[in-house]
């Protein structure tokens, strides 16, 4: 599974590193959310779906 | 609110439901989730006559994709009318003595965009996170006010006190300054026009400003570290902008954060009160379950109940034909009980998964100081669940501001428990000492500037 955010979408509400801490970075400067690696880890899905339903802004993908 | 039997028909042919809505009458707080769900149920956008006329989006996909449109939105509050005479994002807008622009908020982009980038280093994740010793601080203090008498009003004592205390010292403001900011803060919201009180607020809230201003000049002479300092230093989209607009911006930090946090805390204590099991299981497993109780009490409360927008061109929205002009409020709060995104939507669930709550906003001006929120509402719980871990709420003397059409609040939230120790110094001292640590180390530094997290050695 892999996953992006949209930096178009994304607001920097901060709901995703709160769920996933692992594989979503948060900007030092805005606040905004970057993948740590675009692939995710077996033992990380869970945590990144809900993610993925947390984000107000609808801007997290799933490619699978 | 009655919903009218079929779609109506206006001069354009366009089809919508007529309600009688009103968001400022005591009917609208008392039944809110009946009338939330009658227009979720029937009209998700919703045309009412009140205030001139605006239409109502209540339904979570509704207002998700209106508050996403910004090609088609604006929030620019015109006050001298250079541009489209557009009123912001009050719905009715002030009277016109009292209209102002209230800050970057009552703006459109490019300029909106400008200011939030000057702001975003001094209130990111990582640039709150450094002020967490302070905050604590502060809230030791104001509960060691109270802690041997075995009485707090969590409004007045606590939660009206941490925010504008760490919101001023993030501005570069000396903080003794807080009562000069607190009272008119709160007292703007819920004092109606018409009380006999308003001379007395209106009073107040000139004074504030002249103490802003005062700020701003004495800041633009002797720069000092702040949110006041960027906005004197910043570059507007090629311009420097005035202090009568700075004013506007400053007034909207202060009461975009003073009231919506007090808010947010006062309902949760209270709702901690009702429900002492709950209570005591957050106490017990806050490291799994503070952050989605946080989130759950945003949702289900929305201190800042929804915003207006005028419409800038014919368009079609979530299945809505809109014309250039018209007026708009969205609800964060009703979206916020959409039963198809939030099962259960009216009762609290601490534990709640894929919280997906507007309570910030949605889209271009989502809330910049949602983690000062967030960490000041952290800090102030816990610590009270610490201290005062059996406080009982006074029903009777518990005040919820009357209406519930520009901030969901309290006014006040007394209680009783078991006394406690002192821990250490009063508010007065604490403040004194945290001023000298605010310039020694200077905090209110932006995190491109300071990195290191605020030293407290008590
Ligand atoms: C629980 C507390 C808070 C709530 C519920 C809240 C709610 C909101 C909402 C709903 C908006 C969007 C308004 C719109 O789209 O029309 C907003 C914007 C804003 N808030 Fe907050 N807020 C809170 C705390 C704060 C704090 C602590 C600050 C200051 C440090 C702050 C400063 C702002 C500013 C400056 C904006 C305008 C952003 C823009 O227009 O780009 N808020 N807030
Ligand atoms: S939750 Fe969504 S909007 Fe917020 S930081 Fe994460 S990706 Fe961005």
């Amino acid at each position: 599974m892999k996953v992006r955010v949209d930096p178009e979408r994304c607001q920097g509400h901060t709901l995703c590193a709160m769920r996933a801490p692992d594989t979503f970075e948060l900007s030092e400067i805005d606040g905004h959310s970057s993948v740590v690696a675009e692939e995710v880890p077996a033992d990380q899905e869970a945590d990144v779906r809900e993610a993925v339903l947390s984000c107000p802004e609808r801007a997290i993908s799933l490619i699978s | 609110m009655t919903t009218e039997e079929a779609a109506v028909d206006d001069d354009g042919g366009r089809k919508h439901h007529l309600v009688h809505f009103d968001r400022h009458t005591p009917d609208y707080r008392d039944r809110f989730e009946d009338i939330t769900h009658e227009l979720h149920g029937q009209c998700p956008i919703a045309w009412t006559e009140a205030h001139g006329g605006h239409w109502v989006a209540s339904g979570n996909r509704e207002v998700f994709e209106l508050a996403r449109s910004a090609e088609f939105l604006s929030n620019d509050h015109d006050v001298k009318g250079e541009r489209r005479g557009y009123k912001g994002i009050s719905i009715p807008p002030p009277p016109r003595a009292r209209e102002a622009q209230g800050g970057f908020l009552e703006m459109d982009p490019p300029d909106q965009r400008h200011y939030r980038q000057t702001l975003n280093p001094y209130l990111s994740p990582a640039a709150i996170q450094r002020w967490v010793p302070f905050v604590d601080e502060v809230v030791r203090a104001s509960i060691d006010e109270k802690i041997e008498s075995g009485y707090i009003d969590f409004v007045d004592d606590l939660a009206n006190i941490v925010p504008a205390v760490l919101t001023l010292a993030m501005m570069g403001i000396p903080l003794e300054h807080w009562t000069i900011y607190n009272e008119p803060a709160h007292a703007s919201v819920y004092t109606p026009p018409n009380s006999p009180d308003i001379q007395r607020v209106l009073d107040l809230s000139r004074k504030m400003g002249m103490d802003l201003m005062a700020q701003l000049a004495e800041i633009r002479k002797n720069p000092r570290p702040g949110l006041v300092d960027a906005l004197v230093r910043a570059d507007i989209n090629g311009r420097n902008p005035d202090d009568g607009e700075l004013l506007g911006v400053c007034a909207l930090l202060i009461g975009g954060g003073f009231d919506t946090t007090t808010a947010l805390t006062a309902h949760s204590l209270e709702w901690l009160s009702q429900h002492p099991e709950e209570r005591t299981r957050l106490s017990r497993e806050r490291k799994t379950l503070l952050d989605s109780a946080t989130e759950e009490f945003l949702r289900f409360y929305t201190p800042a109940p929804g915003d207006g927008r005028t419409i800038t061109a014919d368009c079609e929205i979530a299945g809505t034909q809109f014309k250039e002009g018209e007026r708009l409020w969205l609800s964060w709060a009703m979206a916020n009980r959409d039963p198809s995104v939030f099962p259960d939507p009216d009762r609290i669930d601490m534990e709640r998964k894929g919280n997906r709550h507007s309570s910030f906003g949605l889209g271009i001006h989502r809330c910049i100081g949602s983690n000062v929120a967030r960490t000041v509402f952290k800090r102030m719980v816990t610590a009270v669940l610490d201290r005062m871990p059996d406080y009982e709420c006074d029903p009777e003397g518990a005040v919820h501001y009357e209406t519930i059409g520009v901030i969901q609040g309290m006014r006040h939230l007394p209680a009783t428990f078991t006394p406690g120790k002192r821990l250490g110094a009063g508010l007065d001292e604490t403040l004194a000492e945290l001023q000298k640590l605010c310039d020694e180390q200077r905090l209110a530094e932006p995190v491109t500037v300071r990195k290191s997290t605020a030293r407290i050695d008590t």
